[in-house]
């Protein structure tokens, strides 16, 4: 019998994360809940697997970047949906704020779905290469060259903007 | 300024509108995926009685008594092997229910009445037919609990289908039009059954290859039919086969079978797609596609597609290197190979092998004259040895090894069931000669405990 209890823990646990993931990766959040929701039946039919080997969030994780990526293969056209958030973090300019993370957010969904999908799990998951290499399902070179095009795309539009220069950030990795 | 890359996007994310995922109804899909999956599990048993047929043709070709296979004994496999004799007595009332049964009494004379399945809510797809110079066929819904049937709207055809999905919402019976003189390959034809709406609908797909074979169609998870296009057929060697101590032509060890795979759209005629993949034979789990790389013939890797994430791995199934792979399953986490692996001073080497989808071997059952197919969550194996014929079933999951039966009837019957449903047939009657078949045959649905 499979645990569908602990399954929807799991689910209710997870799906925020996961939406927002869905978020970076595809723009839209009514798409990325769609994304998400997709993600999880697949999770739940390999739900007795999982649970055995313990690494239910990963699997999650790639279940929905290959619902992503599949979702991107069919579309016949491509969409770029941008949200400008205008929720306001203490002590910082917003217009700046608002419009370097909405540039952000454009170039990245000019982006090929693999080197968005690398930006997002390396920078945003924070995941390793080689942890990103695994959630792709590709190889961990691949994931480097990917990545280093996409932050090439991303630091160029910031270093001819007024935004002034894109920075990975503090993370693990 | 400097703009952190992490810090934008962890903002970007940070104020997401009002969640509506849905979990009852990722609750929902996912049930309807894994038994939409348990009810396709029947695939297994397609691909498993076509092998049966071409070996059976093959072995009787190309006698010429060339040279017989150099070992005189039946090899052990690697791994946990087990054999019929290992096998328990299953008892109705312990481990099975018997829910319905009916009996034929000389399909030898003329067609009958069959059971073609069940459908996922555990009605038994009834089959009259086919009779008369047009081949007429009807199908009802029998409950087994009252034995009362529901008779279904005429379906025309006169082809030979077979019972693809049933499920509580659709039947769907698919079959081949062969072209002339080809018998197991031509036009795939679909005829899907709307349990709501109570009409048939006919589908082909002009621009869908010929396809082979006799119950070789497999449903996807996405409700897709996935068929087999001929691409490459193995040769017997130069001079034909070598005869094995039986007398017979043995070809064990044989070049395998190659297809290209393709699915189309149940209803959508125009909806026909090159998977682009190569494949021997194909078969799903709840949540992968599983296929070898030849069929009908040696084979030395199987591929896994974890459907949830596109990724794949392969492995050598480790089978006999004279074993041709004969029949395709799989079950849960464990694909299931139906092998003949050549014929010995002491008997024939069939093999139906079971390994975990990561490629570990679980067990092996070996005997003399067994083949085995998945269906309704676990392994059936006929024997067809004269001591020790009969039904056995294997559990993947707990590796139970019971006998059900003690005789096979003479007809291919049966269909797919849903996980904990049984069906097998036995033998009614004589046979007025040994190389005639035996008349009758009753068929047994039972709930598996």
């Amino acid at each position: 019998m499979r645990d569908e209890d602990e399954f929807v823990a799991f689910a209710q646990g997870a799906r925020d994360r996961l939406r927002r993931t869905a978020y970076l990766l595809c723009g839209d959040w009514e798409r990325a809940a769609d994304h998400v929701q997709d993600a999880l039946i697949r999770v739940y039919v390999a739900w007795p697997r999982l649970t055995r080997a313990g690494r239910e969030y990963g699997y999650a994780r790639k279940a929905l970047v290959s619902v992503v990526f599949d979702h991107a293969r069919r579309r016949s056209s491509t969409e770029l949906v941008m949200e400008a958030d205008v929720q306001r973090p203490d002590g910082i300019d917003v217009a700046d704020l608002v419009t370097a993370r909405a540039t952000l957010l454009q170039v990245m969904a000019e982006l090929p779905p693999r080197q968005r999908a690398c930006v997002v799990l390396r920078y945003f998951d924070d995941l390793s290469v080689a942890d990103t290499a695994r959630a792709l399902g590709c190889s961990e070179g691949t994931v480097k060259s990917q990545t280093a095009r996409a932050l090439d795309r991303l630091r160029s539009v910031f270093e001819d903007s007024s935004f002034g220069e894109l920075t990975l950030g503090a993370g693990k990795w | 300024m400097v703009n952190e890359m992490r810090a934008l996007l962890h903002e970007a994310a940070a104020t997401p509108p009002a969640d509506d995922i849905d979990l009852a109804a990722v609750l929902a899909g996912g049930r309807q995926r894994v038994r939409r999956r348990r009810a396709r599990l029947a695939g297994g048993l397609a691909v498993a009685v076509v092998g049966v047929v071409a070996a059976g043709t093959l072995v009787s070709q190309g006698a010429d008594g060339r040279d017989t296979p150099a070992a005189s004994v039946v090899p052990r496999p690697d791994g946990p092997v087990i054999g019929l004799s290992d096998a328990a007595q299953a008892k109705e009332g312990v481990d099975y229910d018997v829910l319905a049964s009916y009996t034929n009494e000389d399909l030898d004379a003329a067609n009958g009445q069959y059971y073609d399945g069940v459908t996922d809510d555990g009605l038994i797809l009834f089959r009259d037919g086919p009779h008369g110079p047009e081949n007429k066929i009807r199908y009802a819904l029998l409950d087994p609990a009252t034995g009362e049937k529901d008779w279904l709207p005429p379906v025309e055809p006169s082809d030979q289908v077979w019972a693809v999905e049933l499920g509580a919402e659709r039947l769907v019976l698919a079959g081949v039009r062969p072209k002339d003189g080809m018998d197991l390959t031509g036009a795939l034809v679909a005829h899907v059954y709307d349990r709501g709406t109570r009409t048939w609908s006919t589908t082909t797909w002009a621009g869908l290859p010929a396809v082979t074979g006799i119950r070789s169609p497999v449903l996807g998870p996405d409700g897709r039919l996935y068929v087999r296009v001929p691409a490459t057929q193995g040769s017997p060697p130069p001079g034909g086969w070598p005869t094995g101590p039986d007398g017979e032509a043995d070809d064990a060890g044989a070049e395998g079978e190659t297809y290209d795979l393709w699915s189309v759209s149940l209803s959508d005629p125009a909806d026909v797609r090159d998977e682009r993949l190569r494949v021997g034979s194909v078969a799903f789990t709840d949540d992968a596609m599983i296929w070898s790389a030849a069929s009908n013939g040696i084979n030395l890797r199987i591929h896994v597609r974890d459907l949830a994430t596109g990724a794949e791995h392969d492995f050598d199934p480790k089978s006999g290197k004279r074993c041709n792979l004969l029949g395709f399953g799989a079950v849960a986490d464990r694909v299931v190979l139906s092998q003949y692996c050549g014929t010995y001073d002491n008997g024939r080497d069939d093999r139906i092998q079971v390994l975990t989808t990561d490629g570990d071997l679980v067990t092996t059952i070996q005997g003399d004259g067994i083949d085995g197919w998945v269906t309704g969550g676990v392994v059936k194996v006929s024997s067809h040895d004269r001591n020790r014929a009969g039904l056995f079933v294997y559990e993947p999951d707990s590796g139970r090894f019971t006998r059900i039966s003690d005789a096979n009837s003479s007809y291919g019957l049966g269909g797919p069931t849903p996980e904990g449903y049984l069906l097998w047939d036995t033998p009614v009657g004589k046979a007025s000669s040994p190389q005639e078949p035996i008349p009758g045959a009753t068929q047994w649905l039972a709930r598996w405990r």
